[in-house]
């Protein structure tokens, strides 16, 4: 069970820290002059909400599973993602791309730190539930 | 107060050098003298009487001359000096000890001492060598001088109080600039000196001794006074006395040379009143005021000649700043406002230049154009980018020889190497398409208010009209749709007889009903337009529809526009309520103002504008708004699309086209027929080190530094605002080029090249003495009403008064060390209307108030309209001008043409409307005509004829049958010629008629208070306030 968990876990930060990642090299383009920007804003638009969909998801996991402490890491960027889309500041504004556009940059950059953070914590999490999975297996072994 | 600035220093001159280096021999007194503060407190020394100082008091206060003369010579003085000279220092004044450190010199005997470690010299006054009689007169001759105040300031009785009040009056603001405003004291006590001498120093000894214990008799005024007590008087004029004496002293020791230098560094504002002090202090006539409209830098054009013309590109400071420490210490805006098409008058057009063999000389590395500042080297095979400093060859069919002096033999022959304007046309390369044709759209609301209001009909008669001079014969194209709960697209092809409606209800799934013959050629379907536009009114006059499916008609408009690009003008008269983009009324809530969400009533309501709007952008399509509801119809949501568009929000509340019509006609045509660039885009470069960071105004940003404008004409500007790069500048110069690269209505593609150099410089004081206050106010609208979208209006307001305190502070401390600055108020000769124009801003239409001051559209069409503004048209909206009309309709000999004596403006303020007279309120958008009360009714007879005794908000202003009224009609359309740009509607205002007059008028006459805002004197108390806050 634990293992199942973790796998997806693992496999959702790893989907969330691309998704990032591609944003910010969206956005560096942008800066740079490389991408227009009509093209950058429905590029970055179109993952805004599958990425917020599959946060929240993460986070919903944590929590019917009962896994108290990854919750609370988690739930403030969920709440902060429910709360750029009441406001409706969640997609990428064309027509003032470059007075945000910084502002936009670092947002992104924090949110692949916090990603690379709770990464590590899965893996880590992961790879105890992977040995101790393959012990009880030993063990099972050693049963019969 | 007064504001002269005499003798500035040349621009090169270093400020380093100026204070003293620069500093007049003594018959540089003069130009010195004639100013207001400083002179007065220079020329004091002198005892001159100023005229105005009618004193009761004073048995010879009027001849001026003569009490000057006498005040000049009297032996007396010595004993006026002693009271008066050294006043304590009062708390929320610097020491006055400052002052007088420099006349050391000479003992001072009287009591007055205790508290100043040197006193001035008593005797000096006297032995002081006679001064040039020239200085005395200038001085007589200041007119504004503050003094000049009321002359009931006395209401004293007796010399004895008066005296006594007068001296220690003057002790608290002491080591302020009171001097000019002392002068009627002054004069008073010359004139008399020997009576009132005894009763003079007898009050003052207290004071000095211990300030605070005086005795009640002699120092009882003063000290309510400082309290906060109102003083039947301008505290300034009896201040005069002491203030002179200190001049005096000041004038004739040593440091005179420090004095004149100072003059010629800042003009400044003495502020005679004490914080806390009801009385201003302030003599409201001095302050400075823009009457004469915008002036530009001329300093700037004359230093660099090849510059282009101010018009099309204004600095904010024309010295740009070599370091970043020194960019934050410049509180203004640093950047510069662009108008690239401006109207040029005749003569002055810009050349056209057409690089047929070579192609466009530009600079291989940053692609600067070539320009006057180019430098050519080794024999004139390359030239030096003067932007980059990149070698570049010239190539073969462009070279020339140069002469001994190193330029070329054929620059008379090169307009691009000796102007700082031109126009390049353009090969194919930059073109991304073929030029494209002028192209019009016209989207009309026809639901019920429409054709109620008679707004369509005025829109077919006025475009039908404008049918010959639309830009671009034979390639314009031109095209209708009409909508209500569904739009109409209309096929015009050439061979109909008659213009086909065809009607799309389906609003979730727009499509186009025919694919071409939407948008057709305007020459070859001339027949079938007019045919459309003289029925169209007919065809909806008994449409009772009140739907407005607005968002699905925009996005079929956009469907049919879409391959061309042009310009989409919608009218639009109902709250869009149908499909996409439907929008809510939302401008009425009264509880959200003042509360965090307050701005977003001033934020697109809907996404869907906004990316209308960029869709719009990057098909070339620029949208005129023109808004015509009575009702709230969310311009703040709307206007995105003219926003991001590069187009304009024309907003005519309550449309009827019987008053509003010959507006929307002019404007219509104008908007038709005026000289446009299509699918331009624009850049501004600079050198290096330098780099433009933000943009403010009616655009989109394409990539960090290219606007894209998808139509332009000569009535917008764009601001933006520079900064530095690098830490340390290291070139001498930054030059600065915008370049638009449009396509013109005759199927040519041009890109017109705008350069400018600006010297860099090192110092603080260079800056403020070239800037630019047009172009700063015109940046600091716009930087206002864009955080009025984020902030409330409040904070937008305040953020425009602390950034002129932080200026002015900063400029304070740069002076504040060398000279004795005191109490006055100090800023820059070039930036004398700056507060001024601020209070304007916050008292502007955008800005002003809360819920009830300006109904939320009118905000929101305000702030776009501002956000496109020139300078010069936005400084004329800022502080419009008020003119008296009577006496020049009056005159029988005036001629109209002679506009001469209407130049004549008046402050913005109530005092100076006289009840007898007839007034003009001209703002470039409105005129009032403000009648007064007693105007001769013969007056009010002629120019309204019947309706002279009937309410004025039903009259109208027409042609009657007299010389007058046709006198007063010439007038109006002379001026209406002056700027074209917008038709200003004439509204009639009787004085005492209310709430109509408040509501018009007053509330716009910037300088009075008005409900809780502040008026022009208090403005600047408190900004005076602020800026010696730890100052």
């Amino acid at each position: 069970m634990g293992l199942i968990l973790w796998t997806i876990s693992f496999l959702i930060d790893l989907a969330l820290m691309a998704s990032t990642f591609y944003q910010i090299v969206i956005l560096t383009d942008l800066e740079s002059d490389y991408i227009n920007i009509y093209d950058t804003a429905s590029r970055i638009n179109h993952i805004v909400v599958p990425e917020f969909i599959v946060q929240g998801v993460l986070c919903a996991i944590f929590l019917v599973t009962w896994h108290w402490f990854m919750f609370l890491i988690t739930v403030p960027l969920t709440c902060y993602h429910v709360m750029l889309f009441l406001k409706r500041q969640h997609l990428f504004d064309v027509t003032e791309a470059f007075r945000f556009l910084s502002a936009e940059k670092k947002f992104r950059l924090i949110k692949l730190g916090f990603y690379l953070v709770v990464f590590a914590i899965v893996t880590g999490r992961l790879a105890l539930s992977a040995f101790e999975y393959l012990a009880d297996m030993d063990d099972a072994e050693h049963l019969f | 107060m007064g504001t002269e600035n005499r003798g500035r220093p040349q621009f090169p001159a270093r400020p380093a050098a100026t204070p003293f280096a620069a500093a007049p021999p003594p018959q540089n007194m003069m130009p010195f003298s004639s100013s207001g503060p400083l002179v007065g407190s220079e020329a004091s020394g002198f005892r001159p009487t100023p005229p105005a100082a009618p004193l009761p008091t004073v048995p010879s206060s009027t001849p001026v001359v003569g009490s000057q003369a006498s005040g000049f010579r009297s032996p007396p003085l010595a004993r006026f000096n002693d009271p008066s000279v050294p006043p304590p220092p009062t708390s929320n004044i610097p020491p006055p000890v400052g002052p007088y450190q420099r006349f050391s010199a000479s003992p001072f005997p009287s009591a007055a001492q205790a508290p100043l470690s040197h006193a001035p010299p008593l005797g000096q006054p006297v032995a002081q060598p006679p001064a040039p009689p020239a200085s005395l007169r200038p001085q007589s001759q200041i007119p504004p001088v503050p003094m000049g105040s009321p002359p009931q300031s006395i209401s004293f009785s007796s010399p004895n109080v008066n005296v006594p009040y007068s001296s220690s009056d003057s002790t608290f603001p002491a080591p302020r600039p009171n001097f000019q405003s002392s002068f009627p004291g002054y004069a008073r006590m010359q004139s008399n000196a020997d009576l009132q001498a005894p009763p003079i120093q007898s009050p003052f000894p207290p004071h000095q001794g211990g300030y605070a214990p005086a005795p009640p008799a002699s120092s009882s005024p003063f000290l309510t006074h400082q309290g906060g007590y109102v003083p039947p008087m301008p505290v300034a004029a009896p201040l005069g006395l002491q203030s002179r004496d200190q001049m005096q002293h000041l004038g004739s020791g040593p440091p005179i040379g420090s004095i004149q230098g100072l003059m010629e560094d800042f003009s400044s504002l003495s502020v005679g009143s004490v914080p806390g002090s009801v009385d201003p202090g302030i003599d409201l006539k001095a302050l400075p005021r823009p009457l004469d409209g915008d002036v530009e830098p001329k300093l700037f054009t004359e230093m660099y000649p090849m510059n282009c013309d101010p018009r099309y590109l204004r600095l904010t400071t024309s010295a740009i700043p070599n370091s970043a420490s020194l960019v934050s210490r410049w509180h203004l805006p640093l950047g510069a406002v662009v108008c690239p098409l401006a109207e040029a008058p005749d003569g002055e057009e810009v050349p056209v230049v057409n690089f047929v063999s070579t192609g466009i000389i530009r600079c291989r590395r940053c692609r600067t154009y070539v320009n006057p500042f180019v430098t050519f080297t080794d024999a004139g095979r390359k030239w030096r980018c003067n932007i980059c400093s990149l070698l570049n060859d010239v190539p073969g069919e462009y070279f020339a020889h140069l002469d001994a002096t190193g330029r070329r033999i054929d620059l008379n022959q090169r307009p691009e190497l000796t102007k700082g304007s031109v126009e390049f046309v353009a090969p194919t390369e930059y073109m991304m398409r073929p030029p494209m044709p002028p192209v019009y759209f016209f989207l009309i609301d026809v639901s019920i208010s429409a054709v109620r209001s008679g707004m369509i009909e005025v829109v077919a008669q006025t475009i039908r009209s404008c049918l010959d001079e639309l830009p671009g014969y034979p390639r314009t194209q031109i095209g209708f749709a009409t909508f209500d709960s569904a739009i109409h697209f209309y096929n015009m092809k050439s061979s109909l007889a008659q213009p086909q409606m065809m009607v799309v209800s389906d609003l979730d799934d727009i499509f186009l009903p025919l694919p071409d013959d939407l948008l057709v050629n305007l020459s070859e379907s001339r027949s079938v337009v007019e045919t459309f536009l003289d029925s169209l009114p007919s065809m909806f006059q008994d449409n009772v529809n009140v739907e407005s499916a607005f968002g699905p008609a925009l996005k079929g408009a956009f469907m049919v526009m879409s391959q061309l690009g042009g310009k989409l003008l919608i009218f639009q008269n109902t709250l869009p309520s149908l499909g996409v983009g439907r929008l809510k009324l939302r401008g009425d809530d009264l509880r959200v103002y003042g509360t965090d969400k307050e701005q977003t009533l001033r934020l697109p309501e809907d996404p869907f504008y906004k990316q209308m709007a960029a869709e719009l952008t990057k098909y070339q399509i620029a949208v005129n708004l023109y808004a015509f509801s009575d009702k709230y119809t969310d311009i703040a949501s709307l206007g995105t699309l003219a926003k991001y568009t590069g187009g304009q929000v024309n907003y005519y509340p309550s449309f009827q086209s019987a008053i509003h019509g010959k507006k929307l006609r002019h404007e219509l045509t104008r908007d038709l027929t005026r000289e446009t660039a299509w699918e331009a885009v624009m850049r501004i470069r600079c050198g290096k080190g330098v780099r433009f960071t933000s943009y403010h105004g009616n655009f989109m940003l394409r990539s960090t530094d290219l606007m894209a404008l998808p139509a332009v004409d000569c009535d917008k500007a764009y601001a933006m605002q520079l900064s530095l790069e690098e830490t340390l500048l290291t070139t001498q110069t930054v030059y600065f080029q915008v370049a638009l690269l449009y396509t013109a209505s005759c199927g040519e593609r041009r890109i017109r090249v705008h350069t400018a150099a600006a010297p860099v410089v090192a110092d603080l004081g260079e800056m403020y003495r070239q800037a630019d206050a047009g172009a700063i106010v015109s940046l600091f609208s716009r930087l206002a009403i864009e955080k009025t979208l984020s902030h409330k209006l409040e904070d937008a307001r305040n953020s425009v008064q602390l950034r002129i305190v932080k200026a002015l502070k900063e400029y304070r401390n740069l002076y504040a060390v060398q000279h004795r600055l005191g109490g006055r108020m100090i800023y820059p000769e070039s930036l004398k209307f700056l507060p001024l124009y601020g209070l304007a801003i916050c008292r502007s239409t955008p800005l002003r108030g809360g819920y009830a001051d300006a109904s939320l559209d009118e905000r929101c069409s305000a702030g776009y309209t501002m956000m496109t503004l020139p300078v010069k048209k936005l400084l004329k909206l800022l502080y419009p001008s008020l003119i008296r009309l009577d006496e020049h309709l009056l005159k029988a000999s005036a001629q109209v043409d002679d506009l001469k004596n209407l130049d004549k403006r008046l402050p913005l303020a109530a005092e100076n409307l006289d009840p007898r007279g007839l007034y003009l309120y001209d703002d470039g958008f409105r005129f009032f005509i403000w009648f007064g009360k007693a105007l001769s009714p013969d007056v009010a007879m002629s120019l309204l004829g019947a309706d002279f005794a009937a309410e004025l908000s039903k009259a109208t202003l027409y042609e009657h049958d007299n010389e007058m009224s046709r006198k007063l009609i010439r007038i109006l359309e002379k001026f209406r010629e002056r700027d074209p740009s917008y038709y200003p509607l004439c509204h009639l205002v009787r004085q005492g008629e209310q709430p109509r007059e408040g509501f018009l008028l007053l509330s716009n006459l910037v300088e009075d208070q008005m409900g809780g805002t502040n008026g022009y004197v208090d403005w600047i108390l408190q900004i005076h306030r602020q800026v010696q806050q730890n100052g």
